[in-house]
């Protein structure tokens, strides 16, 4: 099953990019993380949180009256790849349905090429993230 | 009381005043790679842990002439004063230091706090690549006096000689054996080797600033596990990131003279076939 659009978009402009701009539009996509919303700030920590992760990765999925997801994030400022790699994936699947979050393949991002800009490892960041935004998914059904 | 080695580290502000100096090469290792390329200290040059420091295919580090290969290309000669600084309280920046000396570079310094402190005290960070003129630089052979490997890890275990595990508490007993977001790390067993003292890194570190406790404290932490610098230490964690710091603090902030880094650490002990484990 293929990626939702807005999603597979951005894996298909990631794969023509050259190394250079690989980095300088993760960077872009890691500033424009937006902040978490003032509200949600007092229950942050009752959020899911990823605690394998390294990083402090805190998500809040919500629905909103038309069915589509949205999904929080609040995730520190020096750790700029992980914030990357959240902020691609709350752009591409902002307003797609729960059961399309689900049904993200969990190798999506292989034609993105982005271990040519930060190695293997740090990639698998979007793996652990994507299980968490499906698991928030999942209790919206 | 004082650190045994005290050239060895250096404050930023002793940083802010070489950014320009030929002689010092300022060096960002980081956990994070696009931490360089958003903002870092003018004149540094950025090494990765992985992608410029590892072996591209076999799991080891870089051969002799690769690494005077990047060496070169960095603009390091043999008498270069090499800086390193990094993210993560510096884990980093000491297995990159770590590696420098692996191969025979003696001129290394570590920066105190690291990106933290300097990003704290409001200094500059630029976006601007700096590229400088390539060397020659000759590398010495590998020494093999700062590198354990599995072999003598066992030895070291089975003699009962003093093994330090710098991984978080839950790594040690054996709850957390893999990080699932990364899968190459991961351990089919977990634990810790038999004999190993529990002393999490970050217990060498001031959490506010990034900056190395001081020598009493330092000597209060380790001494006060039973590590002590009459015999050889090694060092291990997961990837070998972790216990390069502690490796650095054991070698030259308080002067032990045997330290070694288990680089294999527990991605191997904890995969490795009959290799005895302590829960």
């Amino acid at each position: 099953m293929p990626s939702p659009p807005k999603l597979q978009e951005i894996v298909d402009d990631f794969a023509s990019m050259t190394r250079e701009e690989k980095i300088e539009t993760l960077i872009a996509y890691s500033e424009s993380l937006p902040p978490l919303p003032e509200r949600l700030k007092k229950d942050r920590d009752s959020m899911d949180s990823v605690p394998e992760c390294m990083t402090p990765v805190f998500l809040r999925g919500e629905k909103e009256p038309d069915g589509g997801m949205v999904f929080h994030f609040d995730i520190p400022r020096e750790s700029p790849t992980v914030r990357g790699l959240a902020s691609i994936l709350a752009s591409g699947l902002n307003g797609s349905t729960p059961e399309e979050v689900l049904s993200v393949p969990a190798d999506f991002f292989m034609p993105m090429n982005l271990q040519e800009a930060i190695s293997q490892q740090r990639i698998n960041g979007f793996i652990g993230i994507l299980a968490h935004m499906k698991q928030a998914a999942v209790k919206l059904l | 009381m004082a650190y045994v080695h005290p050239e060895y580290l250096v404050e930023t502000e002793w940083v802010a005043a070489r950014s320009n100096d030929p002689n010092v090469r300022i060096i960002e290792s980081d956990e994070d790679p696009l931490l360089y390329p958003i903002g870092h200290i003018p004149g540094a040059v950025q090494v990765d842990w992985f992608t410029t420091l590892q072996h591209p295919v076999r799991r080891d580090f870089l051969t002799k002439e690769q690494f005077e290969e990047v060496a070169s290309h960095l603009g390091i000669t043999n008498d270069t004063t090499v800086v390193f600084y990094g993210d993560k309280s510096n884990w980093f920046a000491c297995y990159a230091l770590w590696l420098f000396q692996y191969y025979g570079h003696e001129n290394v310094r570590v920066m105190n706090g690291g990106r933290l402190k300097w990003e704290k005290e409001g200094r500059p960070l630029v976006k601007d690549v700096p590229s400088y003129a390539k060397t020659a630089y000759r590398a010495k052979e590998a020494d093999q006096s700062i590198r354990a490997f599995r072999d003598e890890v066992l030895k070291q275990s089975k003699s009962k000689k003093p093994l330090v595990d710098v991984r978080s508490p839950k790594e040690y007993s054996g709850e957390l054996i893999s990080m699932p977001n990364y899968p190459q790390e991961g351990a089919t067993r977990g634990g810790h080797i038999p004999g190993a003292v529990s002393i999490p890194w970050a217990q060498a570190v001031n959490e506010a600033d990034s900056t190395f406790k001081t020598p009493e404290e330092l000597r209060a932490l380790y001494e006060g596990k039973g590590i002590k610098s009459d015999e050889e230490v090694i060092a291990y964690c997961r990837i070998g990131e972790r216990s390069s710091l502690t490796w650095f603090v054991l070698k030259y902030l308080l002067g032990y003279p045997q330290v070694k880094n288990y680089d294999g650490s527990w991605t191997e002990w904890g995969n490795l076939v009959d290799a005895p484990i302590e829960k």
